[in-house]
């Protein structure tokens, strides 16, 4: 799949849209708390990615019922769910043999 | 800071400006009040880091405008793929970016004070500005534009060098 590997920022912006649909500065929040204050995003780079991700209809807008004015959800289509899927599955491959190589440097 | 944000949001492209202007300004709000309580040195981090991010954000939406969102460009915003690159040293052309937007705002709340001051209004700097810093981003991404056709950018060197190291596997 071309598009993978993903960036840092779209990653953790997919993961946080993975277990709920959020509006943007629950995004930001959330990607605070993943990586514990290590990735601080933007507004230029979350809007920047989110628009991105929206043209490729990996995400959608999501209408909440009271959703306050100016303040707009989105959530993973299938699309994204199954990229999404595809990037941690690179990513455990990646750890295992990490993990393998470690564990064979340290004996 | 708020007008500030606002002004810089005018960099995007117009339709971009429609479709998540509004949104933009209320997240930015709402992580501005969130910051109330943090430090002297907390918030210029977060100013910093949301002008870096609008004025990069905008560049690159104004290059995906003019040429496509296909076409390569050294700015990792809103890009979805990696790629092994060497990564342009952006950090001097941003801190030159908000120094210059610094001055800009810093000359126009002058002017505006010596007005008031005087009596009488001279005409606003803004505009000129505006076209002098946007003039001058323009000319810096033609300039690369060339050397990246050329194949002469800072990536292709290093690109070059990196393909002269042996080549690791991942697994064996």
């Amino acid at each position: 799949m071309k598009e993978l590997p993903l960036t840092e920022p779209v990653f953790l912006i997919l993961l946080s849209l993975a277990g709920q649909p959020r509006h943007g500065y629950s995004i930001l929040k959330d990607v605070d708390d993943m990586s514990r204050g290590r990735v601080k995003l933007s507004t230029g780079t979350l809007y920047g990615a989110l628009r991105r991700l929206l043209a490729g209809r990996w995400i959608e807008r999501f209408k909440e019922d009271d959703r306050p004015r100016g303040r707009q959800a989105y959530r993973l289509t299938a699309l994204g769910r199954r990229n999404m899927q595809l990037e941690v599955s690179r990513l455990k491959r990646l750890a295992l043999v990490a993990n393998l190589r470690v564990a064979r440097k340290e004996s | 800071m708020v007008s500030l944000y606002r002004w810089l949001l005018y960099l995007y492209p117009a339709a971009y400006r429609c479709e998540y202007g509004e949104e933009m300004m209320g997240v930015y709000r709402e992580a501005e009040e969130e910051r109330n309580n943090a430090t002297a040195l907390q918030r210029s981090a977060f100013f910093l880091r949301e002008i870096a991010g609008l004025v990069r954000g905008a560049l690159q939406e104004r290059w995906w405008s003019t040429f496509g969102s296909n076409f390569s460009t050294p700015f990792s915003t809103g890009r979805f793929a990696m790629r092994s690159e060497f990564r342009f040293p952006k950090s001097a052309p941003m801190l030159m970016t908000i120094i210059l937007a610094g001055i800009a705002l810093a000359i126009e709340k002058a002017r505006t004070i010596e007005a008031a001051v005087d009596g009488h209004a001279e005409p606003s700097l803004f505009k000129g500005v505006v076209i002098i810093f946007v003039g001058a981003m323009a000319a810096a991404v033609l300039v690369w534009s060339v050397l990246f056709l050329l194949r002469r950018s800072g990536m292709h060197r290093l690109g070059e060098i990196s393909a002269q190291e042996a080549p690791h596997d991942i697994e064996n």
